[in-house]
């Protein structure tokens, strides 16, 4: 059994993929759940999850509003919310303001989780053209969590971790294949 | 002081009871009002007694009041579609709960205008924030800011197969930057400010659709199911009720709607 209660994962510009990826790689056994925030582009808000579950060897869903976070899922927030982890192990959604001009914001989904499941949570940070998430992930480390932010020269657009690694020294920084062995190792 | 003890107190000088807000949201809420007023909860508590004016903006700001004209527009095509055309030939009440600056109200009452309602209808737009209650009234919104709600207003009108523009329902002032509803709709809605975690209802007829779209997310388990409880009881047989896109409805109340992806009708 992993210690951890969660993996929580932010990406924009170029993780579409790399989530794409990852989910398709993963040990079908692979039972801690996966909370990701990415941004959107405007005009693509729907079909995300559809695409993802087609490769995906874990179920994604579309959360609802204080849904109760379970073993073996993997959570996507949805478009135009923000997407929190309470201290309940449920997850809250809200429309309020954007944040780094983003509705998911990385920054909320990341901070709320650092504050939920403290050290006993991975956070990763991929590709992106913004530096939402930093803070973020600066919070998960800040409370002894687990951080990985993908290597920016394998990042299709690298300002997102290379923000990530301007306010913090992550545990490791790793290629796209690497995450993957990382999370299939983790059992 | 940490948050929750600071809504306690809050709660007894103000009779503003946010206690059973969802715990992230309300905390950041929180944070933001003590960084914009550079105060301390303690310092905020000692204010809110002898400075109501001071208190009510508090009860404003820690509101979320993010609100579109025609949020999701394919969810406003299907209930064109469907809600819209099964309502009822008598005279139909509307109650937007949580209705912000009132661009929910207002896209419902373009909706009733395209289908030659808004004579048989009565609408009520009800939220705790008196401020948003006032511009709700007015109809009154920055343009350029919001452009994408012309943005929403086209692609519903396509998706309903309607010629109407949007300078048919808004006047466009380019140089105050502003929009505002025409009349018929301007001056139709009531707006009543009403707290909904009192427990009661703000009036005493039952209404035929409800429209509770992301309120319900502010707060927790128990708070919703205490007020689902309460907008329940103010439906008919057959009335409709619908949520924001990614909310539902607590597990006690499941059996007793029926439901489709857009909405939930209340079981008889
Ligand atoms: C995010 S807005 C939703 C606006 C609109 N229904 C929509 O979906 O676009 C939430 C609204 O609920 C109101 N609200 C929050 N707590 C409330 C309460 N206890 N009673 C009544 N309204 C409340 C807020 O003031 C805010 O205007």
């Amino acid at each position: 059994m992993s210690d951890y209660k969660a993996i929580v994962i932010g990406g924009s510009a170029g993780s579409f993929a790399l989530v794409l990826k990852l989910l398709s790689r993963l040990s079908p056994s692979f039972d801690i759940p996966i909370i990701i925030c990415m941004h959107r582009l405007k005009h693509i808000r729907s079909g995300l999850v559809e695409s993802l579950n087609v490769k995906s060897k874990i179920k994604v869903v579309e959360p609802n509003d204080k849904e109760r976070i379970e073993k073996g899922k993997a959570y996507l927030a949805p478009s135009n919310y923000h997407m929190f982890i309470e201290f309940d192990g449920t997850i809250s959604l809200s429309i309020e303001d954007m944040n780094n001009h983003s509705r998911p914001s990385i920054d909320y989904t990341l901070s709320s989780a650092s504050v939920a499941f403290r050290d006993r949570c991975v956070g990763i940070i991929l590709t992106g053209a913004n530096k939402d998430g930093a803070k973020g992930i600066k919070d998960i480390a800040d409370k002894k969590g687990f951080t990985i932010v993908q290597d920016p020269a394998t990042a299709e657009v690298d300002t997102m971790p290379k923000s990530a690694l301007r306010v913090m020294k992550p545990n490791l920084i790793l290629s796209p294949d690497g995450i993957i062995d990382f999370l299939n190792n983790l059992k | 002081m940490d948050f929750k003890t600071f809504l306690q107190e809050f709660k007894k000088i103000t009779d503003y009871d946010f206690c059973d807000y969802s715990e992230n949201s309300i905390s950041r809420r929180l944070q933001k009002i003590c960084d914009e007023t550079k105060m301390t909860f303690e310092e905020i508590l000692r204010r809110c007694v002898t400075d109501r004016p001071f208190m009510g903006r508090v009860v404003e700001d820690i509101t979320v009041n993010t609100t579109e004209l025609f949020r999701d527009p394919q969810v406003w095509v299907s209930l064109f579609n469907t809600l819209y055309k099964s309502l009822p030939k008598t005279t139909v009440t509307f109650w937007h709960i949580g209705c912000s600056v009132g661009l929910e109200v207002y896209s419902n009452l373009i909706m009733l205008s395209e289908l030659n309602m808004l004579d048989k209808c009565r609408i009520i737009g009800t939220d705790i924030n008196p401020r948003v209650l006032s511009v709700a009234k007015k109809g009154e919104y920055a343009y350029s800011f919001n452009k994408y709600f012309e943005d929403n207003f086209n692609a519903v009108m396509r998706g309903i197969g309607s010629k109407s523009k949007f300078s048919d329902y808004f006047d466009i002032d380019e140089k105050k930057d502003q929009i505002k509803i025409k009349p018929p709709l301007l001056g139709k809605p009531r707006f009543i400010c009403h707290n909904l975690v009192m427990g009661q209802s703000p009036f005493a007829y039952r209404v035929d659709v409800v429209f509770f779209r992301n309120v319900m997310i502010y707060f927790n388990d128990a708070l919703q199911r205490k007020i689902m409880a309460m907008v329940y009881s103010k439906m008919y047989d057959n009335s409709f009720l619908i949520l924001g896109k990614r909310e539902d409805l607590p597990k006690s109340l499941k059996s007793k709607f029926i439901s489709n992806n857009i909405f939930f009708q209340k079981a008889n």
